[in-house]
């Protein structure tokens, strides 16, 4: 069996000791960075992206792969405003949830049960989603005559407990989802297919309605998040979400899943998702031009990649 | 097991390393000011940056910039960080009008003021808003063209991407002029993207419709050079006037080579300068109008000599 997530070595806490030291780091530069408004900073910035990643979470652990995250989250914003300004509030956040995990569906269908390249299907719904939004809305960012509802509006910048709502929602989110991929014969069962889907086959798991409902689960949270979004934006964003899968992908590998599947944890990718949102944070905070930034981004990405494959490779000749 | 370790605590170490190579000497003294434009590698705006910079170093100031690149959570995630820093100002121009209204809320409730310049914002906490007079401008270009036409003759518009309100104010200002000429008439009018190739296929389609077309509008001079292109493969030029926009140096170089008959100079350069100065006067306290213009300038055989650049 390779490293289990609960191994409490160095190698398997890398993300977290990396997160600290990129703190400790940026803190030592600029006394700015700890300060109280920086670090609600961090956390609402980090907050809708961290919902995506615990979406693609489910899907990479299952062996996929999923690029449609960021069309989708611009599909459920805009179909959640549209909604909205007829139907309510509540109405409109079903409806941008139910949008999103209707795409996970297809996906799933698609992947799943006809065998298509999780890839390239989601590659497809990618340019197909982008264009429902963009004919749903004429192109044009939804907030009707006098904009979106203020209650809703609201919501995107308003507090419970000194803590934003935006952040609340993937609190919440990590603790349930936790719950379901490490406590329930279910995400047992995840781990199982992920890790090699002809084992978990021959042992009972129906793989393919496993690996269809962790893109259930990925649109569905994506819908989640383009709700969070269209609160930020104070509208639905037809543009919004572009190249948001990467920077989720990126965030969970960074959180040490295996693009092979069978390996990766929630909490690990929301830490992933901290250190690319802390990263870019302490970029601008340090003032560092913003063309140097994407070659710094791009440099931790390939660093932690590789980190992750002499990690494996140590892992599988033990 | 001893390597693999090393590996990890390399990687992690990289990071930090690479932020304390990067890290500029901060001079904590200084007024330092943020900039947030909408794109980072569109050339206005890398020459707005320009502006930005060289009248900020005339006043002694520094500035922090912030990229966006056309994503709007972005935009709202780089003005927090400008406010964390503690800026005493911030230069924005908003990917859309209502989406990033989060940000100029951020700063209201920090106290800093932000003027929005180039596209401007919906949002009631906008302190200033420097933007080109667009309907003057679309009344300006048909002015010109009018006159050179001697008040008669058909003429297409090649607008911009649908929804902008900087071309529909300037179509509008063009057609509103092109209106009170009887023997002008508006022969097509189309929406599309600011790039070349849509103008030279537009421009094609336009002049196989109407062969005896007198001028084309363009909302801008990439659009312009593509109708260029167009008119001369169809043996019109000088008979088919292309007007352009923007005043970039090829459109300069094709005023020069009379290809195109004319564009209007926006120099984002000065823009910048003028975004500084703007915010400059209301730190100190003067008395700055919401809505501030900034001068346009029309070139044409008469004047392009003076603007090309020196090589």
């Amino acid at each position: 069996m390779k490293t289990t997530a609960n191994t409490w070595n160095i190698a398997g806490q890398m993300p977290l000791i990396s997160l600290i030291l990129l703190c400790a780091a940026t803190a030592l530069l600029t006394n700015r960075f700890l300060s109280p408004f920086n670090l609600t900073n961090i956390l609402v910035q980090s907050s809708i992206m961290a919902v995506i990643a615990m979406g693609m979470t489910f899907v990479i652990v299952g062996g996929g792969f999923d690029l449609s995250v960021g069309s989708t989250a611009a599909l459920s914003g805009c179909v959640a405003g549209m909604v909205m300004l007829e139907a309510g509030i509540a109405a409109g956040v079903a409806a941008g949830i139910l949008a999103g995990a209707a795409v996970g569906l297809a996906n799933g269908v698609v992947i799943a049960f006809l065998n298509v390249n999780p890839f390239i299907t989601t590659l497809g719904t990618m340019v197909l989603v982008r264009g429902i939004v963009f004919l749903i809305t004429g192109g044009a960012p939804v907030s009707g005559e006098s904009g979106l509802p203020s209650e809703f509006v609201a919501f995107g910048s308003g507090r419970f407990l000194g803590i934003h709502y935006l952040v609340w929602i993937p609190a919440v989110l990590l603790a349930v989802l936790s719950f379901v991929m490490h406590a329930t014969p279910y995400g047992r069962r995840i781990y199982a297919t992920g890790g090699g889907r002809e084992a978990a086959y021959l042992s009972g798991v129906a793989v393919r309605r496993v690996i269809a409902s962790t893109y259930v689960w990925c649109g569905g949270l994506a819908g989640v998040a383009g709700v969070m979004l269209a609160a930020r934006l104070q509208s639905g964003q037809p543009t919004a979400g572009e190249f948001y899968e990467l920077t989720a992908i990126a965030a969970v590998v960074l959180g040490g899943a295996s693009l092979q599947g069978g390996e990766g944890t929630l909490y690990k990718s929301v830490i992933g998702v901290f250190i690319m949102i802390v990263l870019g944070n302490a970029l601008n905070l340090l003032n560092v031009d913003s063309y140097w930034q994407r070659v710094a981004v791009g440099a931790v990405i390939i660093a932690a990649a590789a980190a992750e494959r002499l990690r494996s490779h140590r892992a599988s000749s033990q | 097991m001893f390597k693999a370790r090393m590996a990890a605590l390399t990687a992690a170490l990289i990071v930090p390393a690479a932020l304390a190579v990067a890290a500029p000497a901060t001079a904590q003294q200084k007024v330092t000011i943020g900039v947030s434009l909408a794109q980072d590698d569109n050339p206005f705006y890398i020459a707005m940056l320009r502006g930005i910079r060289g009248r900020a170093q005339e006043l002694g100031w520094d500035v922090a910039t912030v990229s966006a690149n056309e994503d709007k959570l972005k935009q709202i995630n780089g003005v927090q960080d400008l406010i964390a820093r503690g800026v005493k100002g911030i230069l924005i121009s908003p990917i859309d009008a209502v989406g990033v209204n989060a940000a100029y809320d951020a700063a209201a409730a920090a106290k800093i003021p932000i003027v929005s310049v180039a596209r401007g914002s919906a949002s009631p906490n906008q302190t200033i808003h420097v933007a080109m007079d667009e309907k003057q401008i679309g009344r300006d270009i048909a002015e010109w063209t009018a006159r050179r036409l001697g008040g008669k003759g058909k003429v297409a518009l090649l607008m911009g991407p649908s929804g902008a309100p900087t071309f529909r104010n300037l179509g509008d200002g063009y057609s509103e002029v092109m209106a009170k000429y009887p023997g002008i008439e508006i022969a097509f009018r189309a929406d599309g993207p600011l790039t070349r190739e849509r103008g030279v296929k537009q421009a094609e389609d336009v002049l196989v419709a109407h062969p005896d077309l007198a001028a084309i509008y363009t909302a801008n001079d990439d659009v312009a050079l593509g109708a260029m292109q167009a008119v001369n493969a169809a043996n019109r030029k000088g008979k088919t006037l292309v007007t352009g926009m923007n005043g970039v140096p090829p459109a300069l170089r094709a005023v020069k080579e009379e290809n195109l008959a004319m564009t209007v100079e926006l120099n984002p350069v000065e823009w910048g300068r003028l975004g500084v100065d703007v915010l400059a006067a209301f730190l100190k306290g003067d008395k700055v109008e919401p809505q501030v213009f900034i001068k346009h300038v029309i070139i044409d055989g008469a004047n392009v000599d003076a603007k090309l650049p020196k090589t």
